[in-house]
C-alpha cells in the first residue's frame, strides 16, 4: 500500500495516532503529528512511498508537535521529538513541513552508521550514479532536481548512503529542498514538477520542496553503482563546464563530506577508495541550468 | 637519527591515479600526500631498521636540486610526519 492509497481521513488518523509508517528506501520512520502542515506536506510529497502496517517496526520515531504555553496561540512554533526527545530547538509552526525533512535528514546522518553517509545528492542513469557532494549554496539541489526531471533516476538529493560490503549506493528517494531563487528556477525549467508551498523566513531563507518523481520512488529498491563524482558550483553567467579533478582531491573531498567516515575507520577509507576509483571526477562551474544538464547528457552517452 | 614510521598496520594506504591517499588508524585522519611526501612515506615502509635522511636523499635524488635542497625538502616532509603521527625519529 502506498500513502495515495489512503483515505484522507486515515491519514489524519495514523498521523493524530499510533503513526503513518513511511517507507524511504531501506528505512521506515514512523511520524506523529496533528498539524495540518505536516498531513498536507506527507500527502503531497510522499504519496507514491509505501505506507507500512501500522505495528510494524520502524528506524525512526519522530513527532512534530505545538510545544505548550502561551506562545502556542501567540506565535506557535512547531518541535521536532526524536524518540520522545528533541534533538533541535522549535521552529515558527508555519516550518513544519521543512522541519520535518529537516529531522528526517538529521536521522539518517545520525544513525544509520550501517553505511557510510555522504552530504552528497546522487542521481542514476542506466545503473551508473552521479554523485554531486557540495555545500549549501553551491547549486547542488538545483542542478539535481533538473537532472531528475529529464530522465535522470533520484537516488537522494542529500544523503548519499554507500553500503560499505557491495560499494553500493543505496537510494534515498525524498523531496528535493529548493531554496530562493532556485524555485523559481525550477518552475520554469520543469513546469510539471510537483513543487510544495514556498515557505518563507527560515534558516535557509525560502524554502520549497519538490516532490521526488514517482519512477524514482517505485525503484527505491534498486542500487547504483558509482560512475562519476563532480563538485558543482553556481556561478552567475558562467558557461557550464567541466574541469578534471584530481581522484586523490576527490577523495579529499567525500571523506570532509561524510558523516560517519572516521566512525568506519579502515571500513571506510576502502569504501571510499573504491568509490573513487570508479569514477571519473571533475569540477563544475554552471550559471544556466538548461546548459548544464545538456552536459550530463552527453557525459551519460559518451563515457 | 633514524626515522621509522608508525606500524604498517596501522596505515593503510591507496594510490589514486598516481596520488597517494593514507589513513592513520592512530589519529583516525586521511592525508592526501604530495609526491615527494609519498615517496618518502613508501621508502620508510619498506626500510624496517628506518633511514635517515642521508639514505632518503640518497633513495629519492635526482639531478633536479642540489643535495642540500633535497635534504631540506625530505626534512621538512619528516617534520610534517612526525607532526601527523606518521613517522618518528629515533636515536641510533
Amino acid at each position: 500500500m502506498i500513502v495515495a492509497d489512503l483515505p484522507e481521513s486515515e491519514l489524519a488518523r495514523r498521523l493524530g495516532g499510533a503513526g503513518l509508517r513511511l517507507r524511504t528506501g531501506p528505512l521506515v520512520t514512523e511520524i506523529r503529528s496533528r498539524l495540518l502542515e505536516i498531513a498536507d506536506g506527507v500527502r503531497l510529497h510522499y504519496r507514491d512511498h509505501p505506507a507500512e502496517e501500522p505495528g510494524g517496526f520502524a528506524d525512526f520515531h519522530v513527532r512534530l508537535v505545538l510545544p505548550r504555553g502561551p506562545r502556542r496561540w501567540l506565535r506557535p512554533q512547531v518541535l521536532f521529538q526524536f524518540d520522545g526527545a528533541p534533538p533541535f530547538y522549535p521552529l515558527p509552526a508555519a516550518q513544519a513541513f521543512p522541519v520535518l525533512e529537516w529531522g528526517l535528514n538529521w536521522c539518517v546522518s545520525s544513525h544509520c552508521h550501517q553505511y557510510l553517509v555522504v552530504h552528497a545528492a546522487v542521481v542514476e542513469r542506466s545503473g551508473r550514479a552521479l554523485i554531486l557532494p557540495a555545500p549549501p549554496g553551491s547549486g547542488k539541489s538545483t542542478l539535481c532536481a533538473g537532472l531528475v526531471s529529464r530522465g535522470w533516476r533520484l537516488l537522494s538529493d542529500e544523503l548519499t548512503l554507500i553500503d560499505p560490503g557491495s560499494g553500493h549506493l543505496v537510494p534515498l528517494p525524498r523531496p528535493i529542498s529548493l531554496k530562493n531563487a532556485s524555485i523559481e528556477v525550477i518552475r520554469r525549467f520543469a513546469p510539471g514538477a510537483v513543487l510544495g508551498p514556498t515557505v518563507q523566513d527560515t534558516l535557509k531563507g525560502s524554502v520549497a520542496h519538490m516532490k521526488a518523481p514517482v519512477e524514482s520512488v517505485r525503484r527505491a529498491s534498486e542500487f547504483a553503482r558509482p560512475r562519476w563524482m563532480v563538485l558543482p558550483r553556481y556561478e552567475a553567467g558562467t558557461p557550464a563546464r567541466l574541469q578534471p579533478l584530481s581522484k586523490g582531491r576527490a577523495f579529499m573531498h567525500l571523506a570532509e563530506s561524510s558523516f560517519n567516515y572516521s566512525l568506519h575507520g579502515r571500513r571506510g577509507f576502502e569504501t571510499l577508495a573504491q568509490a573513487i576509483e570508479a569514477c571519473d571526477c571533475y569540477e563544475f562551474a554552471y550559471g544556466n541550468l538548461e546548459e548544464a544538464v545538456e552536459l550530463y547528457d552527453r557525459l551519460a552517452t559518451s563515457t | 637519527m633514524r626515522w621509522h614510521t608508525i606500524p604498517p598496520d596501522d596505515l593503510i594506504w591507496r594510490e589514486l591515479d598516481g596520488e597517494l591517499v593514507v589513513r592513520n588508524a592512530r589519529t583516525g585522519n586521511t592525508h592526501l600526500l604530495e609526491p615527494l611526501a609519498a615517496e618518502v612515506l613508501r621508502a620508510l615502509t619498506e626500510a624496517q631498521a628506518g633511514l635517515t635522511v642521508a639514505d632518503l636523499v640518497a633513495r629519492l635524488r635526482d639531478d633536479a636540486a642540489t643535495e642540500d635542497e633535497w635534504s631540506g625538502a625530505i626534512e621538512a616532509v619528516l617534520t610534517e610526519f612526525e607532526r601527523l603521527g606518521l613517522a618518528e625519529p629515533q636515536e641510533p
